[in-house]
């Protein structure tokens, strides 16, 4: 078993390797470039100076982590409200073809307006702090989360509905088992951009009008020229992108667990072992 | 015969019904729309709600007269602002495929490009704007990079994969047969990958709007970002309201536009573009045959 771990870990390693070369030979070239005078050194700082000013930021300054939280919290508080009202009116409009009719055409209006052409009056109407950050990244996530599930929910492969009918299921069976289902692939893959959507939407928001987050950080630096510390500023919401992105593909890795078949075999198993219990085996 | 007949009856008896439907629902519709709009007219008039952020309808109807044909101030800021999106769309899109297609016909620097990819794509590039705006300056070439780099994204990733996602099966067949590369790239690859570049052509669309507004509002100088910011901070939030709503109808625009397009570009992979070939293809036919 260990043997076996360490395998993977040297395959890994070996794989890894090339990808580690190329990357230390771009920063030596880089670093070379600026270093003889090829680019110029205050607008495109070099690679040691950049890993100077994340060791300020992270390290001895620690001056990153309250903004990167602010950041973060506004991203996922954000998503978290477009996402609530995405999901309740794609829901309301699968069930109910009127309902579905009057909002079709807002929620296309929606679509079509650049939703960060309304920072201005987000930030006129919530103020500088937090709030007005949420609320646009709320606004511009809400779209694609909107029309996934409710694409997702209309989908219905109509054999498995009759195979359903057949068997006598009641409506909210039919919903729960049927379609709730059918939908979650489509309303993760929506979710995936409209987290990082909310993001974009932080970010711009902190960028327009704010005093703290990641994004006033870094146009703060990057006005005064500090090369360095503003593309250290932007590592870090790579990071945070990276962070969230991440989370959403576990989230949809343990909940969608029937499209892959490693995670398939993992549940059932785990069922069957529960089930066995239940059973006093 | 007689079932074409009787099709075709049964439609002309369907058509006026089919009308009377539509019109209804397009009356309910202007009738809800027009409750809302009443509604938030008493509201402001009686005070329910803060005519400084939620200007009036008339209002915004006024202010919409003004910065149209009174001041006709918006014409300008449009005019910077559509050709800024314009010539960053172009750029982007190019630079986004040309790279897209030699990174796909190119496993090694596929390989090798992918992690960056990965990093390039958590991150929400519309970030480096304040990095680029310090680089190059204020002014045009800051913005048209701006955008450049939010339109390149997306063109790129769609012909990547677009180029990689050719059936094996299908390139096998194409081997087997001896057929030239040039034409596997023409028969094979671009009518698979046309569609999908397509796709990626109408994400860039949209960035290159936020792209735009984005710019100008960190630059604030001229442009229609720049106007709804200083409109904003004039607390003339009607006038503001007039500019999103200016820009609600460029949004449908530029959707409709890369729509059709979609539609005359990647023709095969819409029912009416097929007919419009085959039909021409039977014309041609037919004229051979007689001539």
């Amino acid at each position: 078993m260990t043997e076996t771990t360490m395998d993977r870990v040297t395959a890994l390693g070996l794989r890894a390797l090339p990808h580690l070369v190329l990357f230390a030979a771009l920063l030596a070239l880089w670093e070379l470039a600026v270093a003889i005078g090829l680019i110029e050194s205050i607008m495109i700082p070099r690679p040691s100076r950049i890993g100077a000013a994340i060791w300020e930021l992270y390290v001895t300054q620690r001056t990153i982590y309250f903004h990167f939280a602010i950041t973060m919290t506004e991203a996922v508080v954000g998503f978290l409200i477009g996402c609530g009202v995405a999901v309740t009116l794609a829901v309301s409009s699968s069930l109910s073809e009127t309902f579905k009719r009057y909002v079709a055409p807002y929620a296309v209006v929606l679509n079509v307006t650049p939703g960060i052409a309304l920072t201005p009056i987000i930030i006129a109407w919530f103020g500088y702090g937090m709030g007005s950050k949420i609320a646009l990244g709320a606004v511009i996530c809400f779209f694609p989360i909107f029309v996934n599930t409710l694409t997702g929910l209309l989908k219905v492969d109509e054999e498995r509905e009759e195979l359903f009918h057949s068997l006598g299921t009641t409506p909210f069976q039919l919903f729960m088992k049927l379609r709730v289902p059918g939908a979650l692939p489509l309303l993760f893959a929506g979710m995936k951009i409209g987290l990082t959507t909310a993001l974009i939407g932080a970010v711009v928001a902190e960028f327009t009008q704010a005093t703290d987050g990641v994004g006033v950080l870094m146009s703060r630096f990057s006005f005064q020229l500090n090369m360095a510390s503003s593309i250290a500023s932007l590592l870090s919401m790579t990071v945070i992108g990276l962070i969230l992105y991440y989370s959403m593909e576990l989230l949809d890795d343990r909940i969608v667990f029937w499209r892959r078949e490693a995670r398939m075999t993992a549940t059932s198993r785990a069922r069957a072992r529960a089930w066995r219990r239940v059973m006093g085996d | 015969m007689a079932v074409a007949e009787e099709i075709t009856e049964a439609g002309a008896a369907d058509a006026p019904r089919r009308g009377n439907v539509w019109r209804r629902r397009l009356l309910t519709h202007l009738a809800i729309f027009l409750a809302i709009v009443t509604l938030w007219e008493t509201g402001v008039r009686a005070g329910w709600l803060d005519e400084l952020f939620f200007p009036r309808p008339t209002d915004i109807l006024v202010s919409f007269w003004r910065i149209y044909i009174s001041q006709g101030n918006v014409w300008y800021h449009l005019y910077i602002s559509l050709g800024l999106v314009l010539a960053g769309f172009v750029g982007g899109s190019l630079l986004g495929v040309g790279l897209g297609a030699i990174v796909g016909f190119n496993p090694l620097m596929r390989r090798f490009l992918q992690p960056y990819v990965i990093v390039l794509e958590a991150t929400p590039r519309i970030a480096v704007a304040p990095l680029l705006i310090a680089i190059l300056g204020f002014g045009a070439q800051s913005k048209i990079s701006i955008i450049v780099l939010v339109c390149f994204f997306a063109p790129f990733i769609n012909t990547l994969s677009g180029v990689v996602n050719v059936s094996p099966e299908k390139l096998e067949l194409f081997r087997s047969l001896g057929v030239s590369k040039l034409q596997t790239l023409r028969k094979l690859v671009l009518p698979d990958a046309v569609p999908v570049i397509m796709a990626g052509e109408r994400l860039a669309m949209t960035a290159a709007l936020t792209g735009v507004l984005v710019a100008e509002f960190i630059q604030r100088d001229v442009g229609i970002g720049s106007l709804i910011l200083t409109y904003t901070r004039n607390l003339n939030m009607a006038s503001a309201f007039a500019c999103i709503f200016t820009l609600t109808i460029i949004g449908f625009a530029i959707f409709k536009g890369m729509e059709i397009a979609d539609k005359r570009i990647a023709f095969w992979n819409h029912e009416e573009g097929r007919e419009r070939l085959s039909a021409r293809r039977r014309r041609a036919f037919e004229a051979k045959g007689r001539a």
